[in-house]
C-alpha cells in the first residue's frame, strides 16, 4: 500500500511515496523511531519489532513485564507462569503455558518443547495475539489468520502428529468442563464424542460405516473455523497505543 | 589551657574545629531540641515545597527536550497495559456461536469456545492485578533520582548539573546528617529506656516511658526527613484496642509511633534489633515471641487478648497484610487479629512517591541497602489517616470484619482494594479457582441460570491453607520471613 504526500521520518520531512516496507528500511538507516527506553534495547528492539510486528513502545512494555514475571532473570520457566493468580483461574492454563514453550510456535520450523524461554521467544508467541494493523493486504490478512489458527491447532495437537485425534480433543473438552456439578464425567465424555462426530461429518461428508475417522487435520481445522472472525477475538488491545504514524 | 594555644600551621585544625562546633550546635538547636520538646520549626515543609518546584521544572525541561528531538517520553501505564473486555463468560460464548443459536436443548461444544479462554489467559499473562503490586510504583515526573529515571536520554546540560548538585547534596550533606541522627536516636532509646526500667512500676514510670519513646521516635523521623501529615487525630487508637494499618515498609512503625505510643508485636531477633527489643520491653509492655511460639496460634491469640484486656496497656500495632505491598493497593488481611474481639482502630498510610520510594522490595534489597536508599532520598512524605473505630457486628465472622476494615482503609487512602493474599509474593494459587471457571462454563453449556449463592472461593485470598504461616499478619520484627 503506497501513499502520496508528505511523510515524516523523525524530524525530517520528505515528499514522496511511502510504502510499508520502505518505512522500516528508512528507519533503520536513519535510526529514529518512537521511544527507545533502555540502553541495551536500541538495535535489538528494532530487529524484534520487524520480526514480530509490535511497535517499539509495546516491546518496551512487554520487556518490563517479562522481567517482572521472571524476577529479573534472563529466561522464563513454567513455574513463573504459575505465579499469576488470574491465569490460575483459567481452565486451559496448562495448554496456554505449554504453548509458550512449544518450539512449533517459535517460527523456526522446529519441534518439541523447551524448558525455558528468553524474551525473544516470549515476544514471538505474543505476536500471535498482536492487534491487527490497519494497513494489510488481503493476502497478509489471510496469512495472519492462518498463523493464529495454526497456534490454536498446535495447542490441541499435543503429540505433534499433524492431527487432533479424538483423545486429544476429548482432553481439551474435559479441561473446559467441570468434573463435578452440572455435568457428570460421562456427560462430558458424551459431549466430546458428539462434537467430534460433528466435526467428522463436516469435514468428511458422508462416511462409510467401517471408516475410521483419523482426526482433524489442519485443513479440516481451517474449514471448520472459516466463518469465525478470529482477528478481533484473538488479539490483545494495548491502551494508548502510540503507533508512530509515518504516512501522513 | 594548653589546647587554647594553636600553632600557626594548625589553621586547618582550627577551621575544622569551628565548623564541627557550628555543625553540632545547629544540629542540636534545630533538630534534637525540637524533637525532645515535640515542636517543629517547619523547615521540612519549606524544603518539601522547594523540591516540588524543582521537580516540576525538571520535568518541563525533559518534555521540552524530548519534543525537540521528536521523541516520546516514557509514560507509566498506571491504569494497566491492555484493555480488558468487561463482558462475562456467557456473553462471549453467545457471541462466538452467533446470536440466535440455541444453547438450551442439547449441550454442545463449539470448537471456537476455546478462543475466549485462550485470550483471557494471554491477557492475564500480559497484565494482571497482583504481580505488579510487588514492584515499585512508577512516577509521572522525574524527581532527580537516577533510580527512578526512565527518560535519561532527554537530559539537557542544565538538568545534568542540577542532578549532580542533587547527588552531592544528598550523599555529602543529607546522608551523614541522617546517619548521625539515627545513631543518636537509637542510642538515646537504648540508654533512656534502660534507665526508666529501673523505676518501680507505676504512673510515673509509664509517663516517663511514653515521653522517652516519643522523643526517640521523633529523632528517628527527622533522621529520615519524614514529613508526615496526620488527619483526624480525634480517632487516635486508645488503650485496650488494636491498631491495624496497611503495610509498605518497616518504616511504617516509626511513622505511627511518632504520634502515639503503641505496643509492638514481633519475633525476638538477635543482633542490634534484639538489643533494641530487650531495651524497649524494660520500660513498656511490648509483645515479643520466640520463634517457636509464633506457629502456635492459640498462644499468640491468648497473649494478644490478655494484653488487650488490661486497659492500662497501650494499643497493639499490627499489620494484617503480612508482607510489604507497594502502596498502590491493599491486599487481603489475615483474620487472626480480628478474632480477638476488641475494638479495631484502622489507620491508612499513603506515601507520596515523588520524594523517595518507601516500598521495601525484600526480594531486591536487603535491609541495610534499603535503609541506605531511604536515607539518600530527598524525603519521605506521607499522610496518615486515623479512621473511626470499628467493632465486629452481630452475625459477622472474622473474615468479613477484616474485609470491611480493609475496604475502609483502601477507600481513605485512595488505594485499590484487592481480595488477593499478599503471600502470593511467594506462594501459588489454589486449584479451586480453575474449578470455578470450569463450573461456569459447564453451566453455560447446559443452559442453567448462574447460581449466585455459591461459596466464595476467594475466602482465603487464594492461598493453600497450609501455606499460611501465621494468621496474625505481619508482626514487627518479622523481617526474616519477609
Amino acid at each position: 500500500m503506497a501513499q502520496e504526500g508528505l511523510f515524516n521520518v523523525g524530524f525530517l520531512t520528505f515528499p514522496g511515496r511511502c510504502v510499508g516496507e520502505d518505512i522500516v528500511s528508512w528507519n533503520k538507516i536513519i535510526g529514529i523511531m518512537g521511544a527507545l527506553h533502555s540502553m541495551a534495547g536500541g538495535p535489538a528492539y528494532l530487529d524484534l519489532s520487524e520480526k514480530t510486528g509490535f511497535s517499539l513502545e509495546q516491546i518496551g512494555i512487554l520487556h518490563k513485564r517479562f522481567k517482572q514475571l521472571s524476577h529479573n532473570e534472563e529466561t522464563l520457566l513454567r513455574e513463573d507462569f504459575n505465579t499469576i493468580p488470574d491465569l490460575a483461574c483459567n481452565p486451559i492454563r496448562t495448554q496456554i503455558i505449554e504453548a509458550f514453550f512449544d518450539r512449533r510456535n517459535f517460527q523456526q520450523n522446529a519441534e518439541g518443547t523447551v524448558q525455558e524461554i528468553g524474551f525473544e521467544e516470549f515476544l514471538v508467541v505474543m505476536s500471535y495475539f498482536r492487534p491487527p494493523s490497519q494497513h494489510m493486504t488481503e493476502e497478509q490478512r489471510e496469512n495472519v489468520r492462518k498463523e493464529k489458527l495454526r497456534f490454536l491447532f498446535n495447542m490441541h495437537d499435543t503429540d505433534n502428529d499433524g492431527t487432533i485425534t479424538l483423545e486429544e480433543y476429548r482432553h481439551v473438552v474435559e479441561e473446559l468442563l467441570s468434573h463435578s456439578g452440572a455435568l457428570g464425567k460421562e456427560t462430558a465424555k458424551g459431549i466430546a464424542d458428539a462434537a467430534m462426530l460433528e466435526v467428522a461429518s463436516i469435514s468428511m461428508g458422508h462416511m462409510e460405516p467401517d471408516e475410521i475417522y483419523e482426526g482433524i487435520t489442519f485443513d479440516h481445522f481451517l474449514k471448520l473455523l472459516e466463518e469465525f472472525e478470529i482477528e478481533s477475538r484473538m488479539n490483545i488491545r494495548f491502551l494508548n497505543m502510540d503507533t508512530t504514524n509515518l504516512c501522513k | 589551657m594548653a589546647w587554647f594555644v594553636f600553632p600557626d600551621d594548625s589553621l586547618l585544625c582550627m577551621c575544622l574545629g569551628i565548623s564541627f562546633t557550628v555543625w553540632f550546635t545547629l544540629l542540636l538547636v534545630f533538630i534534637i531540641v525540637p524533637a525532645i520538646l515535640g515542636v517543629s520549626f517547619g523547615i521540612r515543609r519549606v524544603y518539601m515545597r522547594t523540591l516540588i518546584k524543582i521537580f516540576e521544572w525538571a520535568t518541563l525541561r525533559m518534555e521540552r527536550g524530548a519534543k525537540e528531538k521528536n521523541h516520546h517520553l516514557h509514560k507509566p501505564y498506571s491504569n494497566g497495559i491492555i484493555a480488558k473486555e468487561p463482558s462475562s463468560l456467557e456473553q462471549e460464548i453467545q457471541e462466538l456461536r452467533g446470536l440466535g443459536s440455541s444453547l438450551g436443548s442439547e449441550p454442545e461444544f463449539g470448537m471456537a469456545d476455546i478462543f475466549y479462554f485462550c485470550r483471557r489467559g494471554v491477557e492475564s499473562i500480559v497484565d494482571d492485578e497482583v504481580i505488579k503490586r510487588f514492584s515499585a510504583q512508577e512516577l509521572e515526573s522525574w524527581n532527580l533520582l537516577t533510580r527512578s529515571n526512565y527518560n535519561f536520554r532527554h537530559i539537557s546540560l542544565r538538568l545534568r548539573v542540577l542532578w549532580g548538585l542533587g547527588l552531592v547534596t544528598r550523599y555529602g550533606f543529607l546522608l551523614p546528617l541522617r546517619v548521625t541522627l539515627a545513631v543518636t536516636g537509637i542510642g538515646l532509646l537504648l540508654v533512656l529506656t534502660t534507665l526508666v526500667g529501673f523505676l518501680p512500676s507505676g504512673k510515673l514510670r509509664n509517663h516517663l516511658s511514653e515521653k522517652v519513646h516519643l522523643m526517640c521516635y521523633r529523632i528517628c523521623v527527622r533522621a529520615l526527613t519524614a514529613i508526615i501529615t496526620y488527619h483526624n487525630r480525634q480517632n487516635k487508637p486508645k488503650n485496650g484496642g488494636i491498631c491495624v494499618a496497611n503495610h509498605t515498609t518497616p518504616i511504617d512503625v516509626i511513622i505511627l509511633a511518632n504520634d502515639g505510643c503503641y505496643s509492638m508485636v514481633g519475633q525476638v531477633h538477635g543482633g542490634l534489633m534484639g538489643v533494641v527489643q530487650r531495651a524497649m520491653v524494660k520500660s513498656s509492655p511490648h509483645i515479643w515471641f520466640e520463634r517457636s511460639e509464633v506457629k502456635d496460634r492459640h498462644l499468640v491469640a491468648k497473649r494478644l487478648s490478655d494484653h488487650v484486656a488490661d486497659k492500662s496497656k497501650q494499643p497493639i500495632l499490627i499489620f494484617p497484610e503480612g508482607t510489604c505491598i507497594n502502596n498502590t493497593s491493599v491486599m487481603m488481611f489475615k483474620k487472626g487479629s480480628f478474632e480477638i474481639g476488641c475494638t479495631v482502630y484502622p489507620v491508612a498510610i499513603k506515601y507520596d512517591p515523588r520524594f523517595g520510594d518507601a516500598f521495601w522490595n525484600s526480594s531486591k534489597f536487603g535491609m541495610v541497602n534499603y535503609l541506605l536508599r531511604m536515607m539518600s532520598s530527598w524525603a519521605i512524605v506521607c499522610s496518615v489517616w486515623y479512621l473511626p473505630p470499628m467493632n465486629r457486628e452481630e452475625g459477622e465472622d472474622a473474615m468479613q470484619f477484616a474485609n470491611r476494615v480493609k475496604a475502609a482503609i483502601a477507600a481513605q487512602g485512595g488505594l485499590v482494594d484487592l481480595i488477593w493474599d499478599g503471600g502470593l509474593k511467594r506462594a501459588k494459587v489454589k486449584d479451586v479457582f480453575k474449578e470455578e471457571q470450569q463450573k461456569l462454563y459447564s453451566k453455560v453449556l447446559v443452559g442453567d441460570q448462574e447460581d449466585q449463592s455459591e461459596d466464595n472461593p476467594v475466602a482465603n485470598g487464594g492461598l493453600e491453607p497450609k501455606e499460611e504461616e501465621s494468621t496474625q499478619g505481619c508482626v514487627v520484627g518479622d523481617r526474616g520471613n519477609d
